[in-house]
């Protein structure tokens, strides 16, 4: 799999106009200024994957892409153990750092994924005149590598390596840093660069 | 360190990070103290020969016939098996890889008089392995809250 310059282009602003629509979602729920990142984007060969994605612990809120495509792949919220701990005492008003996550954390994760992600593709399929829908959120909260490996063996269309499409949102005030990360199937990939390329031809 | 996919047959340590529903699968000779370890992905090869370490159906046959070519006997290999997890419970509702990667395997493993010696499958939890064919074989399991064990 490989992708044109111009396709790259056209995929990077599309991710810029979702993830600008997420950190606006993220900003209003943590009342704070996030920053956000030029969405990069990783081929990725799976015996390498553990070069993305290790041992750390992490909180992954991950959904199905449904819609138009009824599986298109994968998207999901992942924010660091020690980032997600720091986002919900902002949201729940804690302080203590050192302690288990628990029901309420994992409530709140869920709900700041389902916000973030639902604003993603809104403003995608806005753009594209395509819809992508999230399935209901599951997480999971454990070694990265495990969590993401999981769902590249749900994949529907049976390869050797994935694309992986992630933009950086931060929040300084409140130390707290985060990924949208998108894994579509090769079919709905090819559809979206097909849908971008349709739009930037002239007249 | 042993990507998804990937397998190595040696008496140097070997490891695997971050088996979700993927299988980490270690084979050893106590006679010769020579093993074998891959990290497998899925249980069906659909005839796909290119990654053999990736499925079930291929990565069996294939550890035991490196370890056979080295001078070990079926008889005397024992495997050991971690990961086979469903790391998020709504999707995996319906095709529990994990637990088919687990199945096929203890098949495959019968199938050519390969002896089981322990397991550490299931669940909702990440799992890293570590494998020392030099020091008797010693298989241990890392999870993400920091614990370990030996299998």
């Amino acid at each position: 799999m490989k992708l044109s310059a111009v396709q790259a282009d056209a995929i990077q602003e599309l991710g810029n106009i979702g993830a600008a629509h997420a950190a606006t979602t993220l900003s209003q729920m943590l009342g704070s200024t996030i920053e956000m990142s030029v969405p990069a984007i990783r081929v990725v060969d799976l015996s390498q994957l553990g070069q993305y994605m290790g041992e750390e612990s992490a909180a992954m809120v991950a959904f199905e892409l449904q819609g138009d495509i009824p599986h298109g792949g994968y998207i999901l919220f992942y924010i660091t153990r020690e980032s997600a701990v720091r986002m919900t005492n902002t949201m729940l008003g804690l302080t203590e750092i050192n302690r288990p996550l628990s029901e309420m954390d994992e409530s709140a994760l869920l709900e700041v994924g389902n916000i973030m992600v639902s604003a993603f593709l809104d403003a995608t399929a806005e753009l594209l005149g395509f819809v992508m829908l999230p399935s209901p959120p599951s997480l999971s909260i454990d070694m990265a590598h495990a969590a993401m490996q999981s769902l590249i063996a749900q994949m529907q269309e049976e390869t050797d390596e994935v694309l992986l499409f992630s933009t950086e949102l931060v929040c300084e005030e409140y130390k707290v840093d985060s990924d949208i990360i998108m894994m579509p199937e090769r079919s709905t990939l090819l559809r979206i660069i097909e849908l971008l390329e349709n739009m930037m031809k002239p007249g | 360190m042993i990507g998804i996919g990937e397998y190595r047959v040696g008496s140097f340590p070997m490891m695997t990070i971050g088996l979700g529903s993927c299988i980490g699968l270690t084979m050893y000779d106590p006679n010769l103290r020579l093993g074998a370890m891959v990290h497998i992905m899925l249980p069906e090869s659909g005839g796909r020969m290119d990654r053999p370490g990736k499925y079930v159906d291929t990565a069996v046959p294939l550890l035991v016939k490196e370890l056979v070519a080295l001078g070990c006997k079926n008889r005397s290999i024992v495997a050991k098996i971690a990961g086979g997890a469903c790391m998020f419970e709504y999707f995996g509702t319906n095709l529990n890889i994990g637990e088919r990667n687990a199945a096929k395997v203890r098949i495959l493993l019968k199938e050519h008089n390969i002896q089981l010696g322990a397991e550490d499958v299931g669940g909702k939890v990440g799992r890293s392995v570590t494998f020392l064919p030099a020091n008797d074989g010693k298989v241990s399991i890392r999870r993400a809250d920091g614990t370990s064990s030996n299998l």
